[in-house]
């Protein structure tokens, strides 16, 4: 029997198997990052690592704080410009790229702007980014799915995924033929999109999880394969290396954020102390 | 990154692999540290018909003009031998109606390499262009040499010029890893743009390093691995010109000997029948310079260290674990965090 995995660590691995040997991968922060470092780190060793940021060619040795976080990496190869980190993917050299769902329709379009209205939002969302241009332009385009929701339409639409469904991406002569999203994976399965119809459809279910549970975020009847397989288990290595790579992330947004604030309340504790005890003392000469 | 990968191989190999006859070529270097072996093995072995682009035509031009490889030149800048008496392989080459010309200054002409790089398909280009003949005489690209268009924005006139996207790019560089790796310093010119607007990209170079050199130093790299179809290690790959940190130009061979050579056509084919026809390859050039003149001649030219100050790409950890093993956000360690994901039921069987 191997190691108990959270659902965060599966998230997490089941995207870092989309990626490639000696494919060039765009990264964001968080779970593709981590997601990154894996696939690096365990079975894609030739792969190009990169960042909107212009860092390219990275070996993760932690998780990174941000996009632009070269701290956290032992050097790199190439250093160049966030202009020119989209032209490449304009140009066709980026293979993959990873991107972050606020809300997602049937055919993978993307908000990630803002929910309710957009001028007085009940939610502000992050905004565009990086996301809407490299959806447009890397051949493919993997989204990650951790807080976000399904809906019937978009609130703002961010980025372009298949747009109306079937060629209508295709159709705008403004992509390259074939982009788009190739998959959506959650913390309960594997989606995948008809190569007709561009629909979205459940294609992996995570072990534990319960079609019904799928289901019940999804306000259309939701496509399953005929052939709905168990996502595969993840092994130990893969949790061992995640747990030492982002801990944060195998805790999960709640547990790490009660850990964070206990952690910083003792610092902080510790750290006055001192002061206070150093003021005392100076007080007492 | 990861094993050798099959890039590194000789000029010849590279030549014969990535560079065809009537290809669009680019020479990546720009006035100096010229890619010489590169351009002597692609004259060796014969290939023609090459629209080929040049930043400055120096000696590299030359020898691909007077070597019959070029079939039409896109440039802003040609050299010339011996003053009004002499005389050029450009030159007897247009008079001969073997070579065809397309001038462009050069800011529009790097504007066609970075258009080219961007995935662009043209660039607004320096407008008072307009008024020269550079503008109004048209060689063999006719109205694609520009467009004028209107700027949507305040309705002026814009000239363009469209995209350059060469077939492959012959570069010399310092140094590179064995996946391709390219770094470059001095005068940037328009070196990194004719690389990247490439669709292939050979890289010679004066020396090929560990990974290593380059991940602590990737401010210096202009060319990813990712673009790079072959690395060749070439020491005096430039010689006669000048590597930054490596040599100096060579004027006894540079100005002296080839410059009065090219001057006529018989001098620069005798030249030539010396230097890049019978030296098979760089060491074979190197070794009969050396025979020939002394290895005094050569060593005189190397460069004496004058060491940039390494930039620190060092950080505060490299791991999320402290030295206690606990965790540096959270406060826990390995154990404690996997017990209390148990305990809250947020692990899976």
């Amino acid at each position: 029997m191997s190691k108990p995995y959270t659902l965060d660590e599966l998230l997490a691995i089941a995207v870092a198997r989309e990626i490639n040997d000696y494919e060039n991968v765009v990264l964001g922060v968080g779970v593709p990052m981590t997601a990154g470092a894996l696939a690096k780190a365990l079975f894609a060793p030739h792969a190009t690592l990169m960042m909107e940021s212009g860092i390219v060619d990275i070996r993760p040795l932690l998780s990174l704080n941000n996009i632009a976080d070269a701290h956290s990496c032992r050097g790199f190869s190439f250093s160049t410009d966030l202009f020119s980190a989209f032209t490449v993917t304009y140009r066709g050299f980026v293979d993959v790229c990873f991107l972050g769902v606020g809300q997602v329709d049937k055919y993978g379009n993307l908000n990630t702007t803002a929910i309710g209205d957009y001028e007085k939002p009940t939610i502000r969302l992050p905004g565009s980014g990086g996301a809407a241009d490299f959806i447009a332009y890397s051949k493919r385009t993997v989204l990650t799915m951790r807080g976000g929701t399904f809906v019937n339409k978009l609130d703002y639409f961010t980025s372009p995924g298949y747009l109306e469904g079937g060629d209508s991406r295709d159709k705008t002569g403004l992509f390259p033929k074939g982009s788009g999203p190739s998959a959506l994976i959650s913390t309960k399965g594997i989606f995948r999109f008809d190569p007709v119809t561009k629909e979205i459809y459940l294609a992996q279910i995570h072990p534990g999880v319960k079609l019904e549970a799928v289901k019940k975020d999804i306000p259309w009847d939701l496509k399953v394969a005929a052939d709905l397989s168990e996502t595969q288990r993840p092994t130990d290595n893969e949790i061992d290396f995640i747990r030492n790579f982002a801990p944060e992330l195998s805790a999960g947004r709640e547990l790490a954020v009660e850990l964070r604030d206990a952690c910083i309340k003792e610092k902080a504790n510790l750290r006055s102390e001192k002061i206070i005890g150093g003021a005392q003392a100076r007080r007492m000469k | 990154m990861g094993e050798i990968n099959g890039k590194v191989m000789s000029a010849k190999e590279a030549v014969e692999k990535f560079v065809h006859d009537d290809d669009e070529l680019v020479i990546g270097n720009y006035t100096v540290g010229s890619c010489a072996e590169l351009v002597y093995e692609i004259t060796r072995q014969g290939k023609k018909g090459f629209t080929l682009y040049s930043q400055s035509g120096i000696f590299d031009v030359e020898v691909l003009v007077a070597g019959g490889c070029v079939h039409r030149l896109v440039t802003t800048y040609v050299m010339r031998s011996g003053g009004k008496k002499g005389g050029s392989a450009v030159e007897r080459s247009l008079n001969a109606g073997t070579l065809e010309i397309e001038d462009y200054t050069n800011f529009e002409y790097n504007a066609r390499l970075v258009a080219g790089m961007h995935g662009f398909s043209f660039l607004p280009v320096l407008e008072g262009v307009m008024v020269t003949d550079i503008f109004r005489k048209r060689g063999f690209m006719g109205e694609n040499k520009f467009r004028v268009i209107k700027c949507p924005y305040t309705g002026k006139d814009i000239v363009t010029v469209p995209a350059a996207t060469p077939d492959v790019c012959i570069i010399h560089v310092q140094r590179a890893d064995i996946y391709g790796n390219a770094q470059y310093w001095g005068a940037m010119g328009s070196v990194a743009s004719a690389a990247l607007s490439s669709k292939k990209i050979i890289v010679s170079c004066e020396e090929i390093v560990d990974h290593e050199i380059i991940e602590s130093s990737p401010h210096l790299t202009i060319i990813p691995a990712y673009r790079v179809n072959a690395v060749i290690e070439v020491p005096w790959g430039a010689h006669p010109t000048e590597v930054l940190g490596y040599y100096n130009v060579d004027n006894f061979m540079y100005n002296g000997l080839f410059s009065s050579a090219a001057a006529t056509a018989d001098g620069l084919a005798a030249w030539m029948d010396e230097w890049v026809y019978s030296c098979p390859d760089r060491a074979a050039y190197i070794d009969h310079y050396i025979r020939k003149f002394g290895s005094a001649a050569l060593d005189e030219l190397r460069a004496k260290p004058f060491y940039s100050a390494p930039a620190n790409y060092g950080s505060a950890f490299t791991s999320h674990w402290n030295q206690d093993g606990k965790e540096r956000s959270m406060g826990v360690t390995l154990p404690q965090l996997e017990t209390l994901l148990k305990e809250r039921g947020k692990t899976y069987e």
